[in-house]
């Protein structure tokens, strides 16, 4: 009891500090999760900055090529110009003249506009009706303008160019054109409009203007003082569709970058992250002061970016596989110490039995010849039997202790065999001869089956003789009130098969293999009352097997136990193996 | 009496064209001028080629484009098209598998000149097919073959990303065209009809036409119809996949068959008539110039505009001209500008009898079907707002009209007109208005409205 305590305890004793140390792994390994997740956001944002950047750099861009491209029109051919733009420019979608005095020029009010045209008018009623001047709406581009531009162009030398760059060029087209046509009107020279230009600074204005809750973009330009204000609207959704093109891709499940207007619609999303209805975004970031309330709002996935997963399985399996190594650990040594603890007992045990088998011989010998030596004994036929006991006992006493010395030789591999002829059935005969009388002093009849073989083969007398007595004695112990003994020899091609069998009790089927381990003996009443060393069948299987024989039981139809010696002639078969394998035993 | 005039000024034409010549005739019986090759020919006429005199009145003109048969020997022109296809979730099974045998099928239309790319959305867009001559065929249906559906709808980011395939090829001479198919609502990016109705209205501006293709019941058709009506191209609505290969040939047929791009019609009233409406179309009135644009016409096909206006008081027996119209459009074979001219007359009697023997069934049908089409997008818009039962009566109203004047004139374009529209409103009556009868309304209206000629 003493020994599975300090077992459990040892074993606690580990098991503890390891599961502490994988509790610990795991929550390191959830906040290096959440330090990683941070980072993972981190860059998101930043990506997401970044993306805003380049959108208002391009918006900026194209603004700029815009009001410099009105303010550079021929005044003489503003009209021309203007519906050609807004006829052959996707970024036009309107155009506009307003006069001086308050009157829109173009597009007229009425039937001569289109619906689209009509709707144009009523949305910017409040400019075109005069009540705004366009001079004094603090437009987005009157503010301080950062160098933008300029770094956007460096990016035109690509082969292919990207949806934005076009974008761009087609603001710049409609300059392009209005040079062209300038140079075709056959203008009058520039210089009275310069001098005009240096009294007045023109003006200009990129207007986002709301209407029924959307955002359109006007565009207007002032070149002359007493001269018309004009401009166009701009098609927002080019603009939408061009910037939706070069939006970045984010091959990411689990998070994504939206592009948002004023009222938190989506234009475009990268990432595939599902989005419900009505998830705020964890992060925004304004897109453009040209584009005002629109925002690219950053998303991510409530378990985190990504990784969580490989992670979690990750830490699962190191918990997994330490608590195995443990259990089965202490399952393995556990299992090691009970097997110590069976085997000090048996070896206990075999001490005692074998100190009692020495014994028993012991005391009869000393008996009789200390009645011999008193001299009171005179009879000449009972000095006789007196004698025949001390010598059958002196006997027995020697088969004993060669059983012991031949079992400690056996387990260290040192038993040497010597090989010679033997007639196995002249031996066999010999035997029954010699040990005729304890067989008969059984009441048990002796039965020989000696088939009709050539039986000479070659092995060690000794050893066969051993197993041969270890099988009769086992016998005669354990068959004591069956009727006979039988004894059978047969050959099978170079084998010999010599059996012994009784119709004693017989052996439970389950204690089969066991009885051939070393000490053990069946617990029950036949064996208690029979001493034994539980050495025999071991030592017999043990020489048979080292002989390339084997020792096993054969059922009896009815009761009784048979034992069936295998013996190989050694001369014919397996020679060398013998050699090799009591050479490796020696090494 | 309409006249058709014809007036060619390029004469550099190579050959003659016997079926055009024959067409000429027929439909030119007071024949000007005949001419050696196939054009574009501009018909104007009135709902009764004899009017009763006296008090001021309306009268319906009908400005009729008749496109020549494409011309068999000149090579058509070459094709730069991208397919948007819809692979969100609802796509998945019949509908995505027959969206890919469609877009085989159109792909194995095309020859080795055309271009073609394929765009799919879902919650993101993506370029599986970048625009490419149509020549690596097997390598296009394996990457097409592989598509499959899950996610949401970015509609407007995918026909983006399908113009900037078409733009790869923009500065080349081709007829572009996208044709985007979808089975739901746009739940990512711009998704108003009116935004999507811009976004076709810029790229018509590239001379980029999307055609849209709705599948099943749960589409947007107004967005749909829109975008393909500002754009100038085709809306279809199929209940089932299983009609997307038919259609998918249909549009390509169409859209090989392009005869003449940029159509400009400019009709010029006779002093004294005035311009009262334009039916079914957008255009702008600029006192007596009514002003109309188309953006191609496919070969073989007839397209027309309405547009009534108000005739002064008139004697019997005197006759006057109404209008000048003016068609100038770009022939594709040999990018030049080209004319067409056409005038209508109308002659005043007081015999009623012979007013009514003069009516055109053909312009009268025609006006009487684009006011239905009206009608059923106010019925609608009615619906929509809730007044089911006005709706209906909208559709009986139009229906019985229809059916009046079918039996009047024994149409029976008309009359079967009328029954589908009574039938229509009778759905509508029992079961309110359906996902589809609302597809079916919308699509046809479109259809009347642009005169599509696949249906």
């Amino acid at each position: 009891m003493a020994n599975k305590r300090t077992i459990i305890f040892f074993w606690a004793l580990l098991l503890v500090p390891t599961l502490i140390m994988a509790g610990v792994a795991a929550k390191l390994l959830s906040h290096e999760q959440e330090r990683m997740n941070r980072s993972a956001f981190l860059a998101l944002t930043q990506r997401a900055d970044a993306i805003a950047r380049s959108i208002h750099l391009t918006i900026e861009a194209v603004e700029e090529n815009l009001t410099q491209s009105l303010l550079k029109i021929d005044p003489k051919n503003l009209k021309p110009i203007l519906l050609k733009w807004e006829q052959t420019n996707p970024l036009v979608r309107n155009v506009f003249i307003f006069q001086r005095g308050n009157k829109l020029a173009y597009p007229v009010r009425g039937m001569a506009s289109t619906l689209e045209e009509r709707l144009f008018i009523a949305r910017y009623e409040a400019l075109f009706s005069g009540n705004v001047l366009f001079e004094t709406i603090d437009s987005a581009s009157e503010r301080e303008r950062p160098e933008g531009n300029l770094q956007y162009g460096s990016v035109k030398n690509k082969k292919i160019q990207s949806a934005r760059d076009q974008l761009v060029k087609l603001s710049k087209v409609a300059r392009q054109s209005q040079q062209a046509d300038q140079i075709m009107a056959d203008s009058e020279p520039n210089a009275p409009i310069y001098s005009l230009i240096q009294a007045f600074k023109p003006q200009s204005g990129w207007l986002p203007w709301f209407s029924q809750n959307r955002l359109y973009i006007l565009i207007w330009a002032k070149p002359l003082q007493n001269g018309p204000v004009y401009g166009l609207e701009l098609e927002l959704m080019t603009l939408l569709s061009r910037l939706v093109v070069d939006f970045p891709v984010l091959e990411n499940d689990m998070a994504a970058l939206v592009l948002m207007d004023g009222n938190q619609n989506y234009i475009h999303q990268s990432g595939n992250l599902n989005l419900k209805a009505n998830v705020k975004p964890t992060a925004t970031v304004a897109v453009s002061r040209l584009l005002p309330h629109w925002q690219i709002g950053v998303f991510k996935d409530e378990r985190g970016l990504g990784t969580t997963d490989g992670f979690f399985i990750l830490s699962i399996i190191l918990v997994a596989i330490f608590i195995v190594a443990i259990f089965t650990g202490g399952i393995l040594i556990t299992r090691m110490t009970l097997q110590n603890i069976k085997d000090a007992r048996q070896k206990t045990s075999f001490v005692s039995s074998v100190s009692h088998e020495l014994k028993t011989p012991l005391t009869s010998i000393r008996m009789y010849a200390e009645l011999l030596l008193s001299g009171r004994v005179k009879d000449a036929v009972k000095k006789e039997t007196y004698l025949s006991v001390i010598v059958g006992e002196s006997e027995r006493l020697t088969r004993l202790i060669n059983n012991v010395l031949d079992f400690s030789k056996l387990e260290q591999g040192k038993k040497k065999y010597q090989m010679i002829h033997v007639e196995v059935d002249t031996f066999l005969y010999q035997l029954i001869e010699t040990h005729k009388i304890r067989i008969k002093q059984q009441g048990l009849e002796i039965i020989i089956h000696v088939a009709e073989e050539d039986f000479n083969i070659k092995t060690d007398r000794d050893a066969i003789e051993q197993v041969m007595l270890n099988l009769l004695d086992n016998a005669l112990k354990y068959a004591g009130n069956g009727q006979f003994i039988k004894f059978i020899l047969q050959k099978e091609e170079d084998t010999i098969l010599f059996k012994i069998c009784d119709d004693g009790p017989g052996i439970p089927k389950s204690q089969e293999t066991m009885i051939f381990e070393k000490f053990h003996r069946i617990d029950n009443s036949l064996t208690a009352t029979q001493p034994g060393s539980g050495l025999g069948l071991t030592i017999a299987r043990r020489i048979l097997r080292d002989l390339n024989g084997d020792l096993y039981i054969e059922h009896m139809a009815e009761n009784g136990s048979c034992f069936v010696a295998r013996v190989n002639d050694q001369s014919k078969r397996s020679g060398q193996k013998i050699r090799i394998k009591n050479k490796d035993k020696k090494s | 009496m309409a006249d058709g005039i014809n007036i060619w000024r390029n004469r550099g034409f190579k050959s003659l064209s016997i079926a055009g010549f024959i067409v000429l005739i027929v439909l030119t019986s007071m024949a000007v001028a005949a001419t050696p090759v196939s054009k574009v020919i501009c018909k104007v006429e009135t709902d009764r080629a004899v009017l009763p005199a006296g008090d001021s009145q309306n009268v319906v003109l009908k400005v009729t484009l008749d496109a020549p048969p494409t011309p068999v020997h000149i090579n058509r022109p070459k094709v730069n098209l991208a397919l948007v296809l819809d692979q969100s979730g609802s796509m998945s099974g019949t509908k995505i598998e027959q969206a890919k045998a469609a877009a085989v099928e159109a792909l194995t239309r095309l020859g080795v000149q055309d271009v073609f790319g394929v765009v799919v959305y879902d919650t993101n867009v993506h370029t599986i097919v970048p625009a490419q001559n149509a020549i690596n065929l097997n390598g296009i249906i394996r990457t097409i073959k592989q598509i499959s559906a899950g996610g949401s709808t970015a509609l407007f980011g995918g026909v983006s990303q399908g113009a900037a395939e078409i733009r790869k090829n923009i500065e080349n001479d081709y007829i572009h065209r996208i044709i985007l198919l979808s089975d739901g609502l746009a739940n990512v990016g711009p998704r108003l009809p009116e935004d999507l109705g811009r976004l076709g209205a810029a790229l018509l501006k590239e001379n980029i036409s999307v055609t849209t293709v709705g599948v099943g019941v749960d589409y947007n058709e107004d967005l749909m119809a829109r975008l393909a009506q500002r754009s100038d191209g085709n809306t279809y609505f199929v209940e089932s996949g299983f009609d997307l290969p038919r259609i998918f040939a249909a549009e390509l047929g169409a859209v090989l068959n392009v005869v003449a791009k940029q159509v400009k019609v400019t009709i010029t009233l006779s002093r004294d008539v005035r311009p009262v409406n334009i039916i079914g179309r957008e255009g702008r009135i600029k006192g007596r110039k009514i002003e109309l644009s188309m953006n191609q016409l496919y070969g073989d096909q007839e397209k027309y505009a309405l547009v009534e206006v108000n005739l002064p008081k008139s004697i019997a027996g005197s006759k006057i001209k109404i209008a000048q119209v003016e068609v100038r459009y770009e022939n594709p074979f040999n990018k030049r500008e080209e004319i067409s001219l056409g005038s209508s007359y109308a002659s005043f009697s007081s015999d009623l009898e012979k007013v009514a023997e003069s009516s055109n069934i053909d312009v009268i049908r025609e006006y009487q079907l684009n006011l239905n089409a009206l009608a059923q997008e106010k019925a609608i818009q009615l619906s929509d707002q809730g007044k089911n039962s006005e709706a209906v009566k909208k559709l009986k109203q139009s229906a019985a009209k229809l059916e009046k004047l079918g039996r009047l004139y024994k149409d029976k374009a008309l009359l079967k007109e009328a029954e589908a529209v009574v039938d229509q409103a009778e759905l509508i009556e029992e079961k309110g208005m359906s996902k589809k009868s609302r597809k079916v309304l919308r699509t046809k209206s479109y259809q009347m409205k642009n005169q599509q000629m696949a249906q």
